[in-house]
């Protein structure tokens, strides 16, 4: 990830207030986007893995993962420990509390 | 290590529940233990097929998506229903076919990310090798969150012109989504269509392997989803495709 993916992949995630669904998954930049396809179909990913999948550094990688657990996308996982972080995955498609969100489907593809 | 499988369609009436309810039986009669849920909350009707009456659904996937119950509470192993000696299991999650359950559950909404944990769940609970999920049709969450988590991915289309252009969203969603693996499954193609015409126009327009392409079938029209096809006809041409897909996903 060069510094101008980095800067876009903030602007994306930093855009959205609400949980982080399967639709705005869709519509993420590379590798942003292809890094959290596979943190979601693993269920759980260490900072580590997060950091290569992303190709950058462990700070920013955290910068990143920070932002995701703000929008519910990560929670620090139980099987972290002082030498790694690790961070479970769950999207999730409500705002908080229990409400349908708006159908913008379309309107995220097209766009 | 167990798979999880979406079926999917853009466009409703492609024969989504009948072939996941033939996909989850041919699996089992392998020998698998297979977990089907019922994603399809709007319209369920996958249960049908499993011959699992309403009176006996204890707990139903809306009862687990609103904290009623653990997933594992809402499967019912629908086995016995198959109507045939089967040497795996099969267990199914079936979605509410109440009225006023069905109209709450879209009134009031629900956290998708409960479909996510409780597919994790399930799958560990019952020690299942598959996981198939029927999904309802179109792009919504659910449907985006289902092939988000899969393994692999059977798309069904007809031959149809608003198939054809529908699907091609589908493709490019569960690309975005990067599924391991997608297959097509070109379902009720009349008998004046050649079936390998229509076999590699699929192919050419969406770049997706058409693992089967099923005739129309009277002998399913009249069975009307009252069982499972390719356990009451074994030798069917419709049942060899199925079973053609069903070797795809083993394979995966």
């Amino acid at each position: 990830m060069n510094k101008e993916q980095f800067e876009r992949a903030l602007l994306e995630l930093k855009a959205g207030k609400d949980d982080i669904r399967p639709s705005d998954v869709v519509v993420f930049s590379e590798p942003l986007r292809t890094a959290l396809n596979r943190a979601v179909r693993i269920g759980r990913i260490s900072l580590t893995d997060l950091a290569r999948e992303l190709e950058i550094e462990r700070e920013p990688a955290k910068e990143i993962a920070a932002i995701l657990i703000s929008r519910h996308l990560f929670q620090i996982s139980a099987f972290s420990n002082e030498k790694e972080t690790f961070y479970e995955t769950r999207l999730s498609a409500m705002t908080r509390p229990l409400a349908r969100p708006p159908s913008d489907i379309f309107k995220k593809l097209d766009n | 290590m167990s798979k999880i499988v979406s079926v999917h369609s853009f466009r409703g009436g492609t024969g989504k529940s009948n072939t996941t309810a033939n996909l989850a039986a041919l699996l089992a009669k392998g020998g698998a233990r297979v977990g089907v849920v019922d994603t399809d909350i709007q319209s369920p009707g996958i249960h049908i097929l499993f011959n699992l009456d309403e009176s006996e659904m204890v707990h139903s996937l809306n009862d687990y998506l609103w904290g009623k119950c653990g997933i594992k509470d809402a499967a019912h192993d629908v086995t016995g229903h198959l109507g045939t000696e089967i040497k795996g299991q099969v267990f199914l999650i079936p979605s509410s076919i109440k009225a006023g359950e069905i109209a709450r559950i879209l009134r009031e909404g629900y956290d998708v990310g409960l479909l996510n944990d409780g597919f994790r769940d399930i799958v560990t609970e019952l020690g299942l090798d598959y996981l198939l999920i029927d999904t309802h049709p179109g792009l919504n969450e659910e449907t985006l969150l289902s092939i988000a988590i899969s393994d692999v991915l059977v798309v069904i289309m007809r031959p149809d012109q608003q198939d054809y252009q529908g699907t091609a969203v589908t493709v490019d969603v569960a690309r975005k989504l990067d599924v391991p693996k997608m297959m097509m499954l070109v379902n009720k193609i009349p008998s004046a269509f050649d079936l390998e015409d229509v076999r590699a126009r699929v192919e050419q327009t969406y770049k997706v392997k058409v693992i089967a392409t099923l005739p129309h079938s009277d002998e399913m029209m009249t069975l009307a989803s009252s069982g499972i096809f390719s356990l009451k006809y074994p030798d069917n041409s419709v049942t060899l495709g199925l079973k053609a897909v069903v070797d795809e996903i083993v394979r995966s």
